[in-house]
């Protein structure tokens, strides 16, 4: 049986009683597959995500639940390449990235 | 680590929030459970000693030094795995966290302890992760 990851939702808990998500444009750095991205997308206006590994992104693409794909586009992409304007994100999240 | 903040420091909007998470530097401790009973195993090695997360620590703290980010607010939690047996758990490891290493030692005590006549019994890993929310200055 695999291996699960935090089924008492202490992270979840953490992440909403440090930052309030809502309606807020998010960008997350570190990503992987997605496992902390649906922790909190729901509640924000938009998502970027990303991750250098491209496996990782083929895997949250591919289990990225139907009513969150809207919201969440993830790349395969390293911080320093992104191309975005100056001061679009109200909120960065590094993910056990940095 | 300190151009990703400046780069992050550039992305955010005027007083946008950084919320960083990360494990801390204590080693990831290994348990057996047996029912409600926690019994202490040992920990997970690390080939670089959890190194990177004292960079991390250092990284974020020069960014507030130099007046980049305000950290508003720090804690920790325990972000807690849950394995049925070793053979699970060496699996995760290797496509997972190809750093770390359980050693025969410990890794024998808890075959040992899963091998008593409990049902309800699994492994528990806890880490200790560092949950911090700076604001853009």
């Amino acid at each position: 049986m695999p291996v699960l990851l935090d089924p008492e939702d202490t992270e979840t808990r953490a992440l909403h009683d440090y930052a309030d998500f809502t309606g807020k444009h998010v960008l997350e750095i570190g990503c992987g597959d997605g496992r902390l991205t649906w922790r909190y997308a729901d509640r924000a206006a938009c998502v970027v995500a990303i991750d250098p590994v491209a496996d990782d992104i083929a895997l949250a693409l591919e289990d990225c639940p139907a009513g969150l794909r809207h919201q969440i586009e993830f790349c395969v992409a390293r911080l320093e390449d992104l191309d975005f304007p100056p001061e679009k994100f109200d909120l960065a999240l590094l993910s056990w990235s940095l | 680590m300190v151009h990703a903040l400046e780069k992050i420091h550039t992305l955010l909007k005027p007083d946008g929030i950084l919320l960083d998470i990360h494990p801390t530097n204590e080693p990831a401790a290994l348990a057996v459970r047996l029912r409600e009973q926690l019994i202490p195993a040992g920990w997970i090695h690390e080939s670089d000693d959890y190194v990177e997360y004292e960079w991390a620590d250092e990284a974020l703290q020069r960014s507030v030094d130099t007046g980049r980010f305000k950290l508003e607010r720090t804690g920790t939690f325990d972000f807690i795995w849950h394995a049925d047996s070793m053979a699970d758990l060496r699996i995760y490891l290797a496509e997972e966290w190809k750093d770390a290493s359980i050693d025969d030692v410990t890794a024998m005590r808890i075959e040992e302890l899963l091998k008593l006549p409990v049902q309800d019994k699994e492994i528990l890993v806890s880490e200790a992760i560092r949950i911090a929310r700076y604001r853009r200055t």
